[in-house]
């Protein structure tokens, strides 16, 4: 009796496990075609490189007008140039128009313009209804051309920007990251922030002649996406960039960022009942073709969220932390590497040996084959996420040319990231993961750690003194 | 993202050629399963994904003292998995996991007699500590034990191997969200991954992951001066309706059990208590079918209580300080509506007339014209795009320029609010604001997620995504009196709450 009901016990187990009960885990599905639209291309007889998709769907345009140019080429007394410039652009006047007038018109059709200085770049983007396109591209025009620069303006943001430098210290998680970028790239422009002093140094004659300097057509490459036709884009271009002159832009070399940091622990106090870590070492450049292989051992490491070895230890199994991970930057002179955690004050050395052990453990033993299928199919199942909307793909293809790099790389990404093996995974593991030669930085309040700092190095207290 | 791109792709946004007026319209589809679970779905094959957004009306709110924390620790526990996801023996686990609750009441016993001992038997003090941490040593092991069954984070795993994007969860006061974006071929694995979990929440890996929320706290509100500034703010404006609680307290959240989370899970996780939309490359009828097979089997659940707590009248000005090592800043909240009063649109009118923009009325006078703050801005809590369940507070967030006081900022913001209910509204401003209404409503169909997010809120606040339309025109009729009047009402003087963090100097351990 007994052996019966156990047989039909297992039959039905058989059927409701393989007859019928699916698992997700055993679910296949093919690959999706990765197939993007192309950008239409040309370029102006002055020179912008355009980029163009067209694209029905909603009655919107967007417009990111990129130049070279951007926070490198600050002088180093003269620290957030770039970013005044950009920001004054928006808010300083334009053409006919005042200060005041340039935010209400824009603000009453529902129109954004953003303007904004990055490490090597400025954007200047617009969204905008198409019905009213016309003249929020004006507006746009104006302010790129035609920035008038108000005085009081210049005197507003200068002193509005040294308000925020005062207040650069309150949030734990801003404080770890500067410290970090100061300490590690040391006296490189990459380590460079705007002090009390450097704003005050900046004059308005300054930020005209960078205007100037950086503003010309034959350094302009925009990303044009939404309801219009392609001619709709060259007439448009014509009327109100028609006339911006050429003019020759050089732009200085840059210095590859070195390693000069004096590896150790960098304190910074504040009264906070966790500790905010960060620590890392420079990595490699945005060309280094070991970046595909590097990408995908680091999202076992600690990249890829809860499918990766950090997230599992530190907070899955040990509940130390709510964020925790580890993530790559790739810069034109030189990335980094860098894994941060936030945890209570308490579990400080538990939670950075942790996060040690997980990072030598790759780096001896390398990541497993699982984990890299894993971190292959996210990365190119997921692919099509960074391109799903026309303005996520014509920029694309704007920063690619910007960068001068080849037409088809978002082609050519993927294609790489296919090709990469369990083998290149390691290589790169072994040959760029570091605990020892590190920066190591912890925002908190000592008194309340579970070990001394010095167990993990030589300890700098970092002064938080506004300067 | 096809070729389709260049050709006219589905013509969503019907143009109004009328009066030069562009209106959004949305072609929603809808239908209503037997066990009353709602789905929205757009049909817009531009590129080859989709996004699933499922809205549970649950959120804090519902929470009571003794389970504060319910809301949000089980939105964390539904990502450890189900019956089907996580698991190599789920049978094994249950009886596992019944021994470490069993465990922890004894734990959780035993800490509330420590002050007894404590006070009348001093000497058996420490053998009563040694005794709870011999406990606390027998739920490590029962949890190690019921970790050789688990796949560990299974679930982000399967999702994350077929590409996911966007992949996360929110806990608010009166929804809960759940999302995801993913290529379109795998409609079916989001149906099953979603459902088995909505049937069987897995309560894996508990005890870790209470003290992740916990540390979530430490992170957003402790240790955040603008949360921590926050919170006050909330706790005072609030006196009786449960808003009051603006995160969960850690002393209420690491006393959680699996019993307290499961009680919550199957009074509010009902069918008819969902609201779901699928927006992307996706077909009706294959959503429609999946539906049936993954949701239809979920039986509805009994209808619970609305919360009949009402807040009771502010009966003059509050304040409160909060002491920190930060920047000044000041938080001024003012009682508002439930989504469905009369007064809701001109509220939200209000709210962009005085908070929307660098042409609003506090940015432009506070930060441009006197130069008072750093920034100004305003919002309302809990801050639904289409009202809050219950009324909530608006709030107004200012930074005091360095060596202006707080008490001058203030100044300037009343005198502005005073303005609103004295001085009708020119017609130019007027328009301008509703020329916004228009365009976030055409911007808000952008990408999918934002729109599945769009509707699957609006169906579940006010049962029909439809509302959206009826508040759009409830808005732009809005006038220069209405205005007046609901300022004058609302934002009067003793209505207000005024929180002001005061800079306490770097004052850590430093030798």
């Amino acid at each position: 009796m007994n052996k019966i009901v156990i047989m039909i016990g297992l039959l039905l187990l058989a059927v409701s496990a393989f007859g019928q009960q699916q698992y997700p885990r055993d679910m296949k599905f093919p690959q999706i075609e990765f197939n993007p639209a192309t950008p239409q291309e040309f370029t102006t007889d002055n020179g912008i490189k355009v980029f163009f998709l067209e694209d029905h769907k909603l009655p919107v345009v967007t417009l990111n007008a990129y130049f070279k140019g951007g926070d490198i080429y600050d002088p180093q007394d003269k620290v957030g140039l770039a970013s005044l410039t950009a920001s004054l652009m928006r808010n300083g006047g334009a053409g006919k128009l005042n200060p005041d007038q340039v935010d209400f018109d824009l603000e009453f059709l529902a129109a954004n313009i953003n303007c904004n200085s990055g490490e090597r770049d400025y954007n200047i983007g617009l969204r905008t209804l198409r019905k009213d396109l016309d003249k929020t591209t004006g507006i746009l025009a104006d302010i790129i051309l035609k920035p008038a620069f108000d005085t009081a303006k210049v005197t507003l943001e200068k002193s509005v920007t040294q308000d925020q430098i005062r207040r650069q210290n309150d949030d734990p998680g801003q404080v770890t990251r500067r410290v970090f970028y100061q300490t590690i790239y040391g006296d490189h422009p990459y380590g460079w922030y705007a002090t009390l002093a450097s704003i005050d140094n900046i004059t308005r004659a300054d930020i005209i002649d960078c205007h100037k300097k950086y503003f010309v057509p034959d350094n302009c490459i925009m990303a044009i996406s939404g309801d219009m036709t392609l001619n709709d884009v060259k007439v448009l271009l014509k009327k109100y960039f028609g006339d911006w002159k050429k003019a020759e832009l050089t732009l200085s070399a840059k210095a590859m960022a070195e390693t000069s940091y004096k590896p150790g622990v960098y304190y910074a106090q504040k009264d906070i009942n966790q500790a905010n870590i960060r620590f890392g070492h420079l990595l490699m450049t945005d060309e280094n073709p070991d970046q595909y292989a590097f990408e995908i051992m680091n999202f076992a490491l600690g990249g890829g969220g809860f499918s990766s070895r950090m997230m599992s230890q530190v907070r899955t199994t040990a509940g130390l932390a709510y964020s925790v991970g580890s993530y790559p930057v790739y810069r034109q002179l030189m990335g980094l590497h860098f894994s941060y955690c936030v945890t209570k004050a308490e579990s400080l050395s538990k939670t950075l040996q942790m996060m040690f052990d997980v990072i030598n453990e790759v780096r001896n033993n390398g990541i497993t084959a699982e984990e890299m299928e894993l971190a292959k199919e996210s990365t190119i199942n997921g692919y099509i996420f960074g391109f799903d909307t026309p303005s996520k793909l014509a920029n694309a293809y704007a920063r690619n040319e910007l960068r001068g790099f080849p037409k088809d790389k978002i082609k050519t990404d993927l294609e790489k990231y296919q090709a990469v093996t369990l083998e290149k995974c390691n290589q790169v593991a072994k040959f760029y993961l570091n605990t020892d030669d590190i920066v190591i930085v912890i925002t908190g309040n000592k008194g309340l750690f579970d070990k001394p700092l010095d167990t993990f190095g030589p300890v700098t207290d970092v002064s938080m003194e506004i300067q | 993202m096809s070729k389709s791109v260049v050709v006219l792709g589905i013509l969503m946004m019907l143009l109004a050629s009328s009066l030069g007026a562009q209106e959004a319209q949305f072609d929603v589809k809808q239908f209503t399963l037997d066990n009353g679970m709602n789905f929205l779905v757009v049909e817009r094959p531009t590129a080859p994904v989709f996004s699933g957004f499922i809205i549970v009306g649950v959120g804090s709110a519902n929470e009571r003292t003794g389970n504060i924390g319910s809301a949000h620790l089980l939105e964390h526990m539904m990502f450890k998995g189900s019956k089907l996801v996580g698991t190599t023996d789920w049978d094994a686990e249950q009886d596992l996991w019944a021994k470490e609750d069993s465990v922890w009441a004894r734990i959780d016993m035993a800490r509330r007699q420590t002050r007894y001992v404590a006070l009348n038997n001093p000497e058996k003090l420490d053998a009563h500590l040694k005794f709870i941490e011999s406990l606390e040593t027998i739920l490590d092991s029962l949890a190690e034990a019921s970790s050789q069954y688990v796949i560990q984070n299974e679930f982000d795993r399967i999702y994350t191997r077929n590409g996911a994007a966007q992949f996360n969860a929110t806990t608010g006061y009166d929804f809960t969200n759940y999302f995801v974006s993913l290529p379109s071929n795998r409609l079916e694995l989001w149906f099953l991954m979603e459902s088995d979990r909505l049937k069987h929440p897995a309560m894996r890996e508990f005890f870790p992951e209470r003290d992740v929320v916990a540390e979530e706290r430490r992170q957003s509100v402790e240790n955040s001066s603008d949360l921590k500034l926050f919170e006050q703010l909330i706790g005072t404006a609030f006196i009786s309706h449960p808003y009051q609680i603006f995160w969960e307290w850690r002393s209420e959240e690491t006393n959680l059990t699996r019993d307290d989370l499961m009680t919550f899970f199957n009074t509010y996780y009902i069918p008819q208590n969902m609201a779901v939309a699928v927006v992307g490359d996706v077909k009706l009828d294959d959503v429609r079918k999946f539906a049936e097979k993954y949701f239809g089997d979920i039986p509805r659940g009994k209808d619970f209580e609305p919360i009949y707590t009402e807040e009771i009248e502010q009966t003059g000005e509050r304040r409160v300080d909060l002491h920190y090592e930060s920047s000044p800043a000041v938080n001024i909240s003012y009682h508002g509506t439930a989504f469905d009063s009369p007064d809701e649109p001109v509220f939200q009118v209000i709210q962009r007339l005085i908070g929307d923009g660098r042409t609003s009325r506090l940015y432009k006078s506070l930060v441009l014209d006197k130069q008072l703050c750093v920034d100004v801005s305003v919002d309302v809590f809990p801050g639904n795009e289409m009202g809050d369940l219950y009324p909530g507070v608006m709030n107004i967030y200012a930074y005091p320029r360095d060596e202006v006081t707080t008490i001058d900022v203030e100044a300037a913001i009343y005198e502005e609010l005073h303005k609103l209910a004295t001085v009708p509204v020119d017609s130019l401003e007027l328009t301008k604001i509703k020329n916004n209404i228009d365009a976030a409503m055409i911007w808000s169909a952008y990408d999918n997620l934002g729109l599945a997010s769009y509707l699957a809120s609006t169906q579940a606040l006010t049962k029909d995504w439809k509302y959206l339309y009826k508040l759009r025109d409830k808005l732009k009729a809005v006038t220069p009196e209405d205005i007046m009047r609901v300022a004058s009402q609302y934002l009067a003087d003793e209505k207000r709450t005024v929180a002001t963090l005061i800079p306490l100097e770097n004052g850590g351990d430093n030798e």
